[in-house]
């Protein structure tokens, strides 16, 4: 079965693959929104990053620029199912090292704000935002499983 | 097969950074690079040496003690004489510069209500306060 | 025996005398609260203490937080049952909002050798602008930029007087969108070189002493500023006012 950019296929699939391609729009919906918020203010999102207090500054700002595309990319890859699995590689990998990065902060007692919706989430608190990470990265996990693994590569 | 997950990672990843790059292209004069902006509002007489030229001085003291002695350069404006002295030091700031407020040392307060004047009633940014006031300045005057 | 209970009664009458001399003063209020009017120069509190206990208490120094506040005691020595105060004269200058200064006092007593006397004052002035610049960069088309001003309701003002510095700027005056407001719409005859002007404001209020207030607008330079721009903006500080007055409706 062909996959990649052929909306016209879903009339094949069952209604559990329609379930998955919600999860994935959804998902990805939400990673694109994450990095438009950081690409439109990326000192705000470096300032965040080194919040952590875990990278140096230089190396803080770099990435606040970088990363706001790559998660677009990777949002984008899961709507188009286009390098599907490797979009979903990225993400879960991205939403691991925030948790732990998160946790980690937590535990020295510093004073975040998550900056993962810029500082659109300002206002969120700790718990909140943790379980919201959780949920995704289980989705995503979901999403990697459900994925066929003899997908064509685009 | 994971490989070619990790191929098609490897694709995103490089393809990036290039709305990357172009992005930080675009913001390079507006971004520091090096050392952060300081997230509150205090700066040290080293971290102030070290922005050289492209600093104005605010000295938030009373009259007689800018007369004794102040920061060269130093534009003088204290909230005794708000109304008649912010003209003048309006007269005199641009946007590229930043304004370091002091007054006599750590304890006093008035350089931080000064900063926060010309935050909101003017509306500038990038004010900031000298850690450590004028006393801090003698300590490291070569 | 009878010298040994003389004398514990000796020792603990002396114990008692001891004990009972005590200095004490006690302080009406240690935080006072003050509403000036918008016209006032100086915030005033009086500190009332009394002294309660059976010793002179001694001030040892009276000193304020800031430059603005001077205190002073009535009496240096407070003798037992002697009441005095300490008046704190809060000098408001420019200041605006809520302000807090305190007097820290060092007396003789053992029992409090230090207090602090705090003086709070809620200013309110005449008049609020927001922002109290308004600029252009060089080339930027001279749109009209709108200061808000507003107005202390107990002040009954009807009309404000806007002028500028130079002619290079004109500005107008407008009732605002809420009562006791007003929009001072300023605008730059052309923004192809640097200028600076102080628009003074003078409030046309029957308690109004007089009161002018400044705001500022320029035309930033287009590149660092040369001595020659600097000389322009010092030459235009120095020229008479053009008025141009307008009514407020």
């Amino acid at each position: 079965m062909l996959n990649g950019v052929c909306f016209s296929c879903k009339m094949d699939l069952s209604s559990r693959n329609i379930l998955w391609r919600i999860v994935a729009l959804i998902v990805g919906g939400i990673f694109i929104y994450a990095g438009v918020i950081k690409a439109m203010d990326p000192v705000a999102f470096a300032n965040d990053i080194d919040n952590y207090k875990i990278l140096p500054w230089p190396l803080a700002v770099r990435l606040a620029f970088y990363l706001p595309w790559l998660e677009m990319l990777c949002g984008l890859a899961l709507l188009l199912r286009s390098f599907y699995r490797g979009g979903l590689f990225i993400l879960t990998g991205l939403v691991s090292i925030f948790i732990i990065a998160s946790v980690v902060a937590k535990a020295r007692g510093l004073d975040i704000t998550c900056g993962c919706f810029g500082h659109a989430s300002k206002n969120w608190n700790f718990s909140g935002h943790l379980a919201l990470d959780l949920a995704i990265f289980a989705a995503l996990i979901a999403l990697w499983i459900s994925s066929p693994r003899q997908q064509q590569e685009l | 097969m994971k490989a070619s997950a990790v191929r098609q990672a490897l694709l995103l990843i490089a393809l990036a950074f290039v709305p990357a790059i172009g992005e930080a292209i675009y913001f390079r004069d507006k971004v520091s690079w090096q050392s952060p902006i300081p997230a509150s509002e205090l700066v040290t007489v080293d971290q102030a040496r070290s922005w050289g030229d492209n600093v104005i001085w605010v000295d938030a003291r009373a009259d007689n003690e800018f007369e004794r002695d102040h920061i060269p350069g130093a534009i003088l404006l204290n909230e005794d004489r708000w109304n008649e002295l912010l003209p003048h030091f309006l007269g005199q700031w641009s946007p590229e510069r930043k304004i370091i407020v002091y007054c006599s040392a750590q304890s006093c307060n008035a350089s931080r209500e000064v900063a926060k004047r010309l935050r909101d009633e003017a509306q500038l940014k990038n004010v900031f306060v000298l850690d450590g006031g004028w006393e801090e300045w003698l300590k490291d005057k070569r | 025996m009878n010298t040994n209970f003389s004398r514990l009664i000796g020792v603990l009458a002396l114990a008692a005398l001891v004990q009972s001399a005590r200095a004490e003063l006690k302080w009406e209020q240690t935080s006072v609260d003050l509403r000036p009017a918008f016209n006032d120069k100086q915030a005033v509190a009086h500190f009332k203490y009394e002294n309660v206990g059976n010793t002179p208490v001694h001030f040892k120094s009276v000193h304020a937080s800031c430059g603005c506040t001077t205190a002073q005691t009535q009496n240096e020595q407070v003798a037992p049952g002697q009441k005095g105060e300490i008046t704190a004269i809060f000098n408001i200058g420019g200041r605006t909002g809520t302000q807090v200064k305190t007097v820290t006092v060092q007396t003789d007593d053992p029992e409090r050798s230090s207090i602090v006397l705090t003086l709070k004052a809620v200013i309110t002035p005449l008049l609020e602008f927001q922002p109290t610049l308004v600029y252009w960069q060089n080339g930027e088309e001279p749109k009209p930029k709108i200061i808000t001003a507003k107005a202390n309701k107990d002040a009954a003002i009807k009309k404000l007087d806007v002028s500028s510095s130079t002619p290079d700027f004109t500005a107008k005056v407008d009732a605002g969108s809420a009562p006791n407001e007003f929009r001072i719409s300023v605008q730059p005859r052309d923004t192809t070189k640097a200028v600076y002007a102080t628009l003074t404001i003078k409030p046309d209020s029957p308690a109004n002493t007089g009161n002018m207030f400044s705001a500022a607008a320029r035309v930033m330079p287009s590149a660092p500023a040369s001595k020659s721009t600097l000389s322009t903006i010092r030459h235009d500080l120095a020229t008479p006012a053009a008025t141009a007055a307008s009514p407020s409706q």
